[in-house]
């Protein structure tokens, strides 16, 4: 592997909860991300998977300081950025991009189109004669239509619009881009469109990506690596074919199985992990392992009182749980009332 | 429902022509909104053309003094008044003061409460508490009894009659501003402004308030017929512009509702003037809300 | 065979808009049986929810049904007064949305809102009623259904409360159940939940079920057969197997190819579908996906293609239907 872009040490976003009219008390926090760690490689895609309010998007904007993060370390390409203030932040921002989930909210609905994409070249200094050039290039490269620039955002489609999101984060030349769900909002033939389009761009213009998502198809036709989420913890990270072919985290395997494969064949004779219950609340966590409450393999030891550590299994693979290795070796099984195994 | 719009969107049933443009064609239909820009129109022509449309100053007088003046005739439309000056100039004259009135009262308000408005909702926190609470204050009491406290603290003149209007509708400036931007500062857009690096200033002037703005606007307009009659409510109790003479609607009717047996006219055309002009700004204001708002259209 | 349940012929359905009038289904006919699970698959505007609402008389206001008849026990669905539709809505035919909050009233409790329907369409008493409601919220599997009674439904989680629509919807003993995409707004391991607990009630109730949704991975678990749907029309119908095993029409076929799949062996690349979908704003003359198809010939272009049988119960709307010979299995290359 190459050299970290992007190296996250033991990163926490808490947003305070307040409470009070003029002056606020603290009344608690939701933990969105609280203790995670990771490493993005140069020129790979590291894809970050979970369900709703598992923290992926908190991770994503916080590397990219749109939020602030409460403690922890984020290094981009050498540089420590954890507390830049935003005055010294901002020179570095044409190194990291972000490419949003709604095309629809993530466009100025009264900006014209040219106007998007030259924004960040205005802001970071370029001459007013280059940028028009430049911004007619970067039209071009995401395949929009040469008369794009003096329309308005609400004229195009949905997949249009990203491509506009997506001009607007090339035009500064990045070395990373933060991509939070950029085809979920898009349908499924525009889809497979957005997703080609990330990986010429990758290769053409040299980029990392971290592609963050909750569906595990798309994570994982795109990826070099996966980490994968719980409750603003990471509970495993592997490259994406062994991540599919020998999960190691009991989340894992239960995410994986619960992802629908367009083929009845394969549909109707699969093994199902069906979790039963809902997610925590962020807010109160439940102690050691956050996925004890509704892990099937969970164990009378540990679980509930020692929070695991990630910790190696086999090349290349990390995975935050007590008894992987057991799991792995079929000592564990899982506990019947626990799942519903279909079919 | 959101069957409906799930539907709509579902068929994106309206391709917009234009962001303005579109409200444009929205207002454009709304028959009450072409009705309420005809009568707004109307007094904007009688404020402009005053003097080429009335024989006779405002102050001038043309018939005999005393008594309850004449009633209407084919020389004095609208009749004379007791002081023998022609009605019909007072009341187009009249169009001219309120159209000012409202013009610059509202300026007033908006302005500070576009100031106050931005800095509560960009800056959050304690300024935001601080503000709002003593805006809360203002809203407690009731807006006429607010601007009877400012006349009486800052004197009668028109500038400060017209402040004082204005002061009122600082609340509501503020608040709906507020509103917005605090709606807008958590967009996607301008998390993506401040990800390419836009300095602060850059995003509230580019970004978030120009996209706050469309029910300020609104309320802009609905502003202007409740500063016409504040200022009305304000003279008829004896609080308005002191200047004597002034061919202001609301003094014009405080001088003649004890005379109401006698001259009816004297009540009814400055009376008619005040209820059109409002009604015409109310129109407009409604027809806007639903032209810049897409949403409540169906 | 048996006689149809429900048999839906010739419907058409047009929306009013200001640029003129919409065609949103032009013409779609389906049986379906006791019993059964039909899927109906396509991307957002192709008709798919429009239909559902046509066949429930619950049609926004600038939409209506054209043409065609929905027949259900003898009668005429679309030609029904509103006062027997009521009856025949939640009753024999009853609905889950995606958006479980907005289907809820938020300031009913779960139990009001569960009993009421109870009440009103089987006449039930109060106590009964509330007896009655505990055992559905059993059945959809929500613990602690007495004090569930008393909640609202802010104070449920988004799989929760769908779980709470399907127990009002099935709390008359429907017949069908219409699904309209019930899982999209929901996270996969709750989808899961959601689905395996669909799958089981309309094996226990004896109810037929359509359902509706973008997703092919949904479909290809849960349905018997699949209805391909683009551009208010179906291209391809069949047993759910057979048409997944052999797309045949080129869209179905583009649609497989430009998903990806979790289970793909390798890294390869997607298929796209070119081009995008155009709103219907006159009835179609040729194939409306004719301008985005690689197989469309002449004739594509100048006539609108009938579902044809090609293989038994497999019917696909196309003129040049994908040669067997040119089916990827899974090995999707480039060259296509």
């Amino acid at each position: 592997m190459s050299l970290p872009l992007v190296e996250v040490t033991d990163l926490k976003v808490y947003f305070p909860i307040r409470s009070g009219l003029v002056v606020e008390r603290h009344v608690g926090d939701v933990k969105a991300v609280d203790g995670v760690s990771l490493t993005i490689f140069k020129g790979e895609t590291l894809g970050l998977v979970g369900e709703s309010g598992c923290g992926k998007t908190t991770v994503g904007r916080t590397i990219l300081r749109l939020y602030e993060p409460t403690s922890g370390r984020i290094v981009i390409d050498g540089k420590d950025i954890t507390d830049l203030p935003e005055r010294e932040l901002r020179p570095l921002r044409d190194k990291m991009q972000m490419v949003f989930q709604d095309p629809y909210s993530s466009l100025n609905p009264r900006q014209n189109v040219g106007s998007i994409v030259a924004e960040p070249l205005l802001i970071h200094g370029m001459e007013r004669k280059e940028v028009d050039a430049k911004v007619r290039h970067l039209i071009e490269v995401v395949g929009l239509p040469h008369d794009a620039a003096n329309r308005y955002p609400h004229e195009f489609s949905g997949g249009q619009r990203q491509r506009i999101g997506l001009a607007r984060s090339l035009a500064l030349n990045p070395a990373l881009i933060v991509a939070d769900e950029p085809v979920s909002a898009l349908d499924v033939s525009i889809q497979a469109q957005m997703i080609n389009l990330l990986e010429d761009l990758q290769d053409e213009f040299d980029l990392t990506y971290l592609f963050v998502a909750h569906d595990l198809a798309v994570v994982r036709h795109i990826s070099d690596r996966i980490a994968v989420m719980y409750l603003g913890k990471i509970m495993e990270i592997a490259p994406s074919q062994e991540l599919y072919t020998a999960p190691s985290h009991p989340y894992t395997k239960a995410l994986l199985s619960a992802v629908p494969i367009p083929d009845p064949k394969v549909e109707r004779s699969r093994e199902r992990i069906i979790l039963k219950g809902d997610l925590p609340s962020p807010v109160n966590p439940p102690p050691g392992c956050r996925f004890h409450t509704r892990c099937p393999y969970v164990q009378e030891t540990r679980c509930r009182t020692e929070v695991p550590e990630l910790r190696a299994m086999k090349q290349g693979q990390v995975v935050a749980c007590h008894f992987a290795e057991e799991i792995a070796d079929g000592k564990i099984t899982p506990r019947s009332e626990m799942v519903g195994l279909a079919p | 429902m959101s069957l409906a719009q799930a539907e709509a969107h579902e068929l994106e049933l309206e391709q917009p022509a234009g962001l303005w443009k579109d409200a444009v064609q929205r207002l454009k239909r709304n028959p009450g909104a072409i009705i309420g820009a005809l009568l707004i129109s109307m007094f904007v022509f009688l404020a402009l053309f005053a003097d080429v449309i009335t024989s006779y100053g405002p102050g001038e007088q043309v018939g005999s003094l005393g008594g309850n003046g004449s009633p209407p005739s084919s020389e004095f439309w609208f009749g004379l008044d007791k002081q023998g000056r022609d009605y019909f100039s007072r009341v187009v004259y009249g169009a001219r003061l309120s159209l000012l009135v409202g013009v610059v009262s509202v300026s007033v308000g908006l302005s500070i409460g576009l100031v106050l408005g931005s800095i509560a909702g960009y800056f959050g926190r304690w300024v935001d508490g601080l503000l709002m609470r003593i805006i809360d204050i203002m809203l407690a009491i009731p807006s006429f009894l607010l601007a009877i406290g400012l006349v009486t603290l800052l004197g009668r003149g028109l500038v400060q009659v017209m402040i004082a209007v204005g002061a009122t509708q600082v609340p509501l400036f503020a608040r709906l501003l507020r509103g917005g931007i605090l709606a807008q500062k958590e967009s996607d857009y301008v998390l993506a402004a401040r990800s390419l690096g836009a300095p602060g200033p850059r995003l509230l002037l580019r970004h978030i308030i120009p996209n706050s703005l469309s029910p300020v606007i609104v309320q802009a307009t609905l502003s202007m017929a409740t500063a016409i009659i504040e200022v009305a409510a304000l003279s008829f109790v004896g609080l308005g512009p002191s200047q004597p003479g002034l061919p202001e609607w609301g003094l014009m009717l405080a001088d003649s509702a004890s005379r109401l047996e006698q001259g009816l006219h004297l009540v009814l055309f400055p009376g008619i003037a005040i209820v059109l002009s409002t009604l015409g700004f109310n129109m407009v204001g409604d027809g806007l809300r639903e032209a810049l708002d897409p949403k409540l259209k169906s | 065979m048996s006689e149809p349940l429900l048999s839906v012929t010739d419907l058409e359905v047009r929306f009013k808009s200001r640029r003129g009038t919409i065609h949103a289904v032009n013409g779609i006919s389906f049986d379906l049986r006791a019993g059964e699970t039909l899927g109906i698959v396509g991307e957002s505007g192709c008709g798919k929810s429009v239909t559902s609402l046509a066949m429930l008389g619950i049609l926004p206001r600038q939409a209506y049904p054209a043409d065609g008849s929905v027949m259900f026990g003898g009668r005429d669905l679309l030609r029904l007064k509103d006062q027997e539709m009521r009856e025949v809505r939640g009753k024999d035919i009853a609905m889950i949305f995606q958006d479980p909050m907005t289907s809820l009233n938020p300031i009913l409790t779960i139990g009001r809102q569960l009993t009421e329907s109870l009440r009103r369409h089987l006449k039930m008493d109060k106590e009964t009623a509330r007896e009655e409601a505990v055992s559905l919220l059993d059945r959809v599997g929500i613990s602690d259904a007495g004090d569930r009674l008393r909640s609202y439904p802010h104070q449920f989680s988004g799989g929760m409360r769908q779980r709470v629509m399907i127990a009002m919807a099935i709390s008359c003993r429907p017949k069908i159940l219409i699904a309209d995409e019930p899982t999209t707004a929901l996270d996969v391991t709750i989808q899961a939940q959601i689905l395996e607990l669909l799958k089981r009630l309309v094996s226990e109730e004896q109810m037929a079920l359509i359902l509706i949704t973008h997703d092919l991975g949904v479909v290809a678990g849960v349905c018997d057969r699949t209805n391909v749907m683009y551009a208010g029309g179906f291209v391809e119908t069949g047993a759910t197997e057979s048409l997944f095993a052999t797309p045949r029409h080129p869209y179905t076929a583009g649609l497989l190819d430009s998903v990806p799949r979790l289970d793909a062996s390798g890294k390869q690349r997607l298929v796209p579908i070119p081009g995008t979908v155009k709103t219907l704003m006159e009835k179609p003359t040729s194939c409306a996906f004719a301008p985005r198809c690689m197989y469309a010939v002449d004739e594509s272009r100048r006539e609108v293609p009938p579902l044809r049988e090609i293989a038994p119960g497999h019917h696909v709307a196309c003129f040049n239907p994908v040669p067997e010979s040119d089916l990827p299995q899974g090995a999707i290359t480039e060259a296509r």
